[in-house]
């Protein structure tokens, strides 16, 4: 029996594989938050200003304790920087809906941006804030997309992949200016005191490329540069991966991540559940966050959302035992909560209350 | 050269990823008066089935098989137009469709290739498409298959949207619909009163020739 913890003595417990007194939790949540704010604060105003994104996610620890708190806006956060025309409707996740590859030249246009302006500004004032409001409270987790998903959300993943296969040559000289901005930001992002630097690094995924491609496009140089920048910062580093076949012995075993974020998908088959996961010896390396399926937060009952936590704890607990680990667990969302208007808030409550009851650690 | 040589030509143009090997053999199909159909079905379709078993297989990836599909449309965009109308009397029509609000469409692309290469005549609608343009597509061309994909979460709604139209229109009972995309979800197509839902798009292609 452990002693009761605060959430961020117990997120520091799990990172170290110590014994906790109930497994950490931090359901993906972001653009749900706004909803904690006062007044109506539109996804678009969420998205676009630092200080009430940042008041979100210190509402969100306040409502929920959260031991980890990852700063997540949405995906077209460097893309806009590079000039990609992002849409931003009032109520939904903001998308590329305008690329800036139209022919092969455009690769050797694209040039790291000034970080401190435009987006990514923005989320690295919001990581100051988010910092200051929860310092030795909960662990800020900082969360930007790599230099790949960079790449592929500025010129559409569709046609980044058939250049990669055909001429790789620019396509490399853009992957040398993405990895550029990505490491200027966490060299900025670091500046606000986060303690951990999550990569969105989706396209490690064996739907999309095999071990060479994801090598030679991220793997060996691109990824392996914002790695070192982030460990050079003195920061933890994370990956969120929600691919439906991650390349997981990359991405954990050769990275050397603290924390790994993943998906499940029950209905692809070789999708690895959180038991397979640990099981197989990822969780004895890193922190492993998951897997309940995010579209249990629109679509389902707390007591749906409550027991499938119930189950997740249970099984995750039994697995962790096999492996002889007293945690490195955090139940998530595997990916982000909806920020639908219709999304149930009170789902994330019930997974808070299901790990308080049945979370008890080794 | 034989009419055979000409199709294996097509095939490996496809195998290879070569559009412009694609492009010549299908030049040579009607240069020298060989049905079209024929060409396409030995030809491309059989060098695009062996893509997708390779892609299965996981000895190619997603830009292997992107840059084959190209391959396939540069044969296609010559053969399909020489066809005789009344040979494709029986084909069925198929559209595909990202819903409106969302932009992702690679998965869509997929589904539109397998769907070609299974010998639909496709429609593609594109991405980000109003509920009320679809139905009009289903409607004014008598589309037998819908194909409809969505990436985010926000947009789902207007996949029930669009079939709520179909039914208002009195469609849906000549119109198969399938959907895809991670958030979605066999119970989710059931929800909305979808006929189908995969993870992937050949699997679509295999349930929509069972059907």
């Amino acid at each position: 029996m452990v002693a009761p913890m605060t959430p961020y003595e117990r997120a520091i417990a799990t990172l170290n594989n110590e014994p906790v007194d109930e497994y950490a939790a931090y359901p993906l949540v972001c653009g749900l938050q706004r909803r904690l704010l006062p007044g109506t604060v539109t996804y678009k105003q969420w998205a676009t200003d630092s200080n009430l994104c940042a008041q979100s996610y210190i509402e969100g620890f306040n409502k929920w304790k959260f031991p980890f708190t990852v700063t997540l806006e949405d995906l077209s956060v460097t893309a806009h920087d590079l000039g990609a025309n992002v849409r931003m409707d009032k109520e939904n996740t903001p998308f590329v809906d305008g690329h800036i590859i139209h022919d092969m030249e455009d690769y050797d246009k694209i040039q790291a941006p000034d970080v401190t302006q435009g987006r990514t500004g923005h989320l690295i004032r919001m990581n100051h804030k988010v910092v200051e409001g929860l310092k030795d409270k909960s662990f800020v987790i900082a969360f930007l997309e790599g230099p790949l998903l960079t790449l592929s959300q500025s010129a559409g993943a569709e046609r980044l992949f058939m250049d990669m296969f055909t001429d790789p040559a620019p396509v490399h000289r853009a992957l040398e200016q993405t990895t550029k901005m990505c490491c200027d930001a966490v060299d900025k992002i670091a500046e606000a005191g986060v303690q951990g630097m999550c990569w969105d690094y989706l396209w490690g995924n064996y739907t999309v490329l095999g071990d060479k491609e994801y090598a030679e496009f991220e793997g060996d140089k691109y990824a392996k540069a914002t790695n070192e920048a982030t460990r050079r910062n003195g920061l933890g580093l994370g990956i969120h991966n929600c691919a439906d076949m991650p390349h997981l012995d990359t991405q954990i075993n050769k990275f050397g991540v603290d924390v790994y974020s993943l998906a499940y998908y029950p209905l692809a088959e070789a999708s690895p559940n959180m038991t397979k996961v640990i099981e197989d010896g990822y969780a004895d390396k890193c922190t492993i966050f998951g897997n309940i399926d995010p579209q249990m937060f629109m679509r389902n009952t707390y007591e749906q959302v409550y027991e499938t936590t119930m189950n997740l704890c249970q099984e995750a607990k039994t697995a962790l035992c096999k492996r002889g680990l007293n945690t490195h667990f955090c139940v998530s969302s595997g990916c982000e909560v909806p920020p639908d208007l219709e999304c149930h808030i009170d789902n994330v409550t019930a997974v808070m209350d299901a790990v308080h009851k049945f979370g008890a650690g080794q | 050269m034989s009419k055979e040589e000409i199709f294996e030509e097509l095939a490996n143009a496809v195998i290879n990823c070569k559009a412009d090997l694609s492009k010549a053999a299908a030049e040579k199909v009607l240069a020298e008066g060989i049905n079209p159909v024929d060409a396409i079905n030995e030809g491309l379709v059989k060098g695009m089935n062996v893509i997708g078993d390779k892609y299965a297989a996981h000895q190619i990836y997603l830009p292997q098989v992107l840059v084959a599909a190209h391959a396939m449309y540069a044969g296609l965009d010559l053969l399909l137009p020489a066809i005789p109308k009344e040979d494709l009397a029986d084909a069925k029509k198929a559209a595909t469709a990202v819903v409106e609000g969302d932009v992702h469409d690679i998965g869509k692309n997929i589904v539109k290739t397998m769907l070609t290469a299974g010998g639909y005549i496709v429609n593609d609608l594109g991405k980000d498409v109003a509920p009320s343009k679809i139905a009009e597509t289903v409607k004014g061309e008598g589309i037998d298959i819908l194909c409809l994909s969505t990436l985010m979460t926000p947009t789902m709604d207007n996949m029930k949207n669009t079939i709520d139209l179909l039914k208002e229109q009195g469609t849906r009972g000549n119109c198969t619909v399938t959907i895809g995309g991670p958030p979605t979800s066999p119970s989710f197509a059931e929800e909305i009163g979808a006929d189908h839902r995969d993870n992937n798009a050949q699997d679509c292609v295999n349930w929509l020739k069972g059907q």
